[in-house]
């Protein structure tokens, strides 16, 4: 799993790994993140502009370098990428002339985030949130192995809560919006100025009629504080974003996270129609709006009416539980795979992790194995490479087995 | 009341063609457009952008280049701070830096480099915008070309459309065609004997019109030269202006004419601004796609030869064969019928049009070899610049294998101004 340098897909990498964890998989992460503070240093060094485009280039590709050394190193059967995740063309040639798999989940809009151009054609597979005019067009520059793979929730984090008195009363209101100031949300949230309304997230400055709504200074919001507001507001508003703000509900395709995340948190939310939505929700699963008329009837009516609202975050936890994890969005992607690309996942030859383990260490090595999150099939191969992926200190049988596979690597004696 | 600035420190053409960037930020709701020019311009400034203030910097060498070294300080510490200082005070929302300069990168130090559009200081470091990193790797191929006012118009997220930037071309009906010297690039510009030959059989088509000769008091001697090459019935009916107009006064002289005669200059920026047809003459290392006069109702004749644009600062190996075609015994001719088949080889007659993205030139006679290319590479850009409608074809996503770079899609917190559609849609 590549993850993105920095932005908000990065979250939706880490809930992939968490799920591809979940279905068994063992899951190595580059944790690009790490090698981001190294790159906006480059742009302070105070050298002529070309000598800083080179350099900027350069770290990138030592970057992409090191997802490589990963690579040669794990074996994956799959390298799993996001849009902004620091692989670069040289690097997806690399992999693709070493047979390995590769594949991205482009969670962004293809219209606005329009270099997908450059680097869809190099993916063995490609993941997408849109369909139809984005589909022909990426069949048209010959990405024929394109799957149509909506966002989701990951159950791990965005969850029912029972919150404290405290965090009610910090997290909670009739309305609450969280996310970016965008503008068309900034001019339709002047209609809500009057009612109980929070808003939450970045990018809402400059504007005085909604400034004292904004809470804690427009600060970014953490994952776990999200989930938080999701759950203490009675509605909270869903309205996509749009960088102009002629239309302010625009109909557009594609469905943003948050529709997921709040289903899946048992709360109410409050969301604008997209063309997808049906695919996705049946009608009493999500309360929707089609224009601000509808929008601003909506919020009077479900404040009044909280047995609906309830019903309604009942039906859409429910769906998104049964059909809209992240986990089975990663089942999806490698069954995907597994239909499209030939001989994957390439056999392996290994031996089970218990086989050959002297009866008295068994118990040990599957209380291991548990521990681990390993299946009792796994390989010893995975149980080598779950132990050395471990950040803590190693206890005696993990550092015995990491010596027994280094020992036989370099003796070649497997023993009869 | 938002303030926005917009920092254009080169020449009086490049002024000029910051128009169709000046008027989508005046149609701005709210918002009070500033404009920091060289204080040479500050006049002509005003009288192309009224409503905008402006502000004037020493920055164009001149005469100060040869002033002693106190006197450089005192203008540039002295008269400059006072500037800076009103640029600082603006509290500006957004600043739109268009030159690839040491001076200019130097003069948005005064701003928070997340303001910025375009060129940016950031800490001390020169960094050029995203959008004019793509275009120095299509400038590579220069025989694509987007038209420079069109270039700066997109640091805006949605300037107005091209059609509503300069009226559509038409003839005053004096009866007086202007023909400019010369531009600042001799190998530009038509010697005079070459000039008088196509003046003079313009004036002939159009039935005995005066011919108004124009430019700076430095072209006089061209204009001489000029004259006497000129054929006497001509000479009657032609008035020498050059260096007995200033630059405020050009705009009124222009106006009044039915046709301007021109290599690229801005003079000819200036004519189309005004509406007034231009039939210009594009060599050497001009080119039209780049720099062709601005709206609907223009021709330009456009060398085109194996060689063709050529880079100004290099010197010619050819020995200026972009030239021979203008002075073709042919081209007359052509003007006379309008007939392809007189056309002298390596020319096009090129026609302004317009498409979403901004100035086009259409081959109205010669052979456009890479009209296709163009094409496909003007849908690319509509699909980069996000105009409703736009689509990704084989051909444009040549263009974007060609010309995105990682860096592109990998942008750092300070790209803000020129990223804010590339926030995750997670936000």
């Amino acid at each position: 799993m590549v993850l993105p340098l920095y932005g908000g897909s990065l979250p939706v990498g880490r809930f992939c790994a968490g799920a591809l964890r979940e279905l068994g998989h063992i899951v190595e992460v580059f944790e690009a993140p790490d090698f981001y503070s190294s790159y906006e240093a480059l742009g302070r060094l105070r050298v002529t502009s070309d000598r800083l485009q080179y350099l900027e280039n350069t770290y990138l590709q030592v970057v992409a370098q090191a997802v490589l050394a990963k690579v040669e190193t794990f074996e994956p059967d799959l390298v799993l990428s996001m849009a902004q995740a620091p692989l670069t063309i040289q690097a997806l040639k690399r992999l693709r002339r070493d047979g390995v798999a590769t594949a991205m989940w482009f969670v962004e809009d293809h219209r606005l985030f329009t270099y997908w151009q450059a680097f869809a054609p190099h993916y063995d597979l490609f993941a997408v949130i849109q369909r139809g005019q984005f589909e022909l067009e990426l069949a048209g520059i010959g990405v024929s192995n394109v799957l149509y793979l909506p966002m989701a929730a990951h159950p791990e984090v965005h969850k029912s809560l029972e919150l404290s008195e405290a965090d009610k009363r910090t997290f909670g209101s009739d309305i609450s919006f969280m996310g970016a100031g965008y503008p068309n949300r900034r001019l339709a949230f002047h209609e809500l100025v009057d009612l109980d309304f929070k808003l939450w997230g970045t990018e809402w400055e400059g504007d005085p009629i909604l400034a004292p709504l904004v809470q804690r200074a427009g600060a970014r919001i953490s994952s776990e504080d999200c989930v938080r507001i999701f759950n203490a507001a009675k509605i909270n508003i869903n309205l996509h974003s749009s960088v102009q703000a002629t239309e302010l509900v625009t109909g557009g395709d594609f469905l943003n996270p948050r529709t997921f995340e709040v289903a899946a948190c048992g709360a109410f939310q409050l969301v604008d129609r997209r063309s997808l939505m049906p695919e996705s929700f049946a009608e009493d699963e999500l309360a929707t709006f089609g224009d601000m008329t509808e929008f601003l009837e909506k919020i009077q009516y479900f404040l009044a009416h909280p047995e609906e609202r309830a019903a309604y975050a009942k039906r859409g936890q429910a769906r998104v539980l049964r059909d809209h994890t992240y986990a089975q969005r990663m089942r999806t992607l490698l069954e995907f795979a597994a239909e499209r690309l030939p001989n994957w996942p390439r056999p392996r030859t290994a031996t089970r992790a218990v086989e050959g383990v002297p009866p008295e260490l068994m118990v040990e090595i599957e209380e291991m194995l548990a521990r681990l999150g390993l299946p009792p099939d796994a390989s010893f191969e995975d149980l080598v490479w779950a132990v050395r992926q471990q950040s803590d200190s190693l206890s005696d049988l993990d550092a015995a087995v990491l010596f027994l596979d280094e020992w036989r690597k370099l003796y070649g004696q497997r023993g009869g | 009341m938002k303030h926005v600035l917009v920092v254009q420190l080169a020449r009086f053409g490049d002024l000029v063609q910051t128009k169709r960037l000046m008027v989508s930020l005046c149609a701005q709701a709210d918002c009070q457009v500033h404009l920091c020019v060289d204080e040479s311009l500050v006049g002509l400034a005003g009288l192309l952008y009224p409503g905008v203030l402006v502000h004037g910097l020493c920055a164009h060498g001149t005469g100060l280049t040869k002033a002693p070294a106190l006197d450089q300080a005192k203008a540039m510490l002295l008269g400059n701070r006072m500037v800076l200082r009103e640029l600082a005070a603006l509290n500006c929302e957004r600043v739109y830096n268009l030159n690839f300069s040491p001076l200019n990168f130097r003069l948005v130090s005064l701003f928070a480099p997340e303001i910025i559009v375009g060129h940016r200081w950031q800490q001390g470091q020169e960094i050029v915008g995203p959008w004019a990193s793509l275009a120095m790797r299509w400038s590579a191929m220069r025989r694509l070309g987007l038209n420079i006012a069109d270039f700066w118009a997109w640091h805006h997220h949605a300037p107005v459309a091209p059609q509503s930037v300069n009226p559509q071309a038409k003839a005053a009906g004096s009866g007086c065609i202007g023909v400019v010297m010369a531009g600042r690039e001799s190998r530009r510009s038509l010697p005079p004997k070459v000039l008088a030959n196509l003046a003079g059989t313009l004036r002939d088509l159009r039935g005995g019109t005066r011919l108004y000769l124009l430019g700076s008091a430095s072209e006089d001697r061209a204009a001489r030269a000029f004259l006497r090459e000129l054929a006497p019935r001509h000479s009657e009916g032609c008035l020498n202006l050059c260096g007995k107009t200033t630059l405020a006064d050009l705009p009124e002289v222009l106006a009044g004419l039915d046709l301007v005669i021109t290599p690229d200059t801005g003079t000819m920026h200036l004519a189309a601004h005004l509406g007034v047809p231009v039939l210009a003459t594009f060599l050497s290392s001009a080119w039209c796609h780049e720099t062709g006069p601005y709206g609907l109702g223009h021709t330009i004749v456009q060398a085109s030869c194996e060689c063709s644009p050529c880079l100004e600062s290099r010197p010619c190996p050819m020995d200026v064969e972009c030239l021979n075609p203008f002075a073709d015994p042919r081209l007359p001719r052509y003007f006379a019928t309008g007939l392809e088949k007189h056309l002298p080889e390596g020319l096009l007659v090129m026609d302004s049009s317009m498409d979403d993205v901004g100035a086009t030139y259409t081959a109205r006679a010669g052979a456009d070899d890479w009209a296709a290319r163009r094409m496909a590479f003007r849908q690319f850009l509509a699909g980069h610049l996000h105009i409703p409608g736009a689509m990704v074809t084989p051909e444009s996503s040549q263009f974007a294998s060609r010309l995105y770079s990682e860096r592109d899609w990998l942008p750092t917190h300070a790209d803000t101004a020129e990223y804010e559609t590339l926030r995750s849609l997670y936000e």
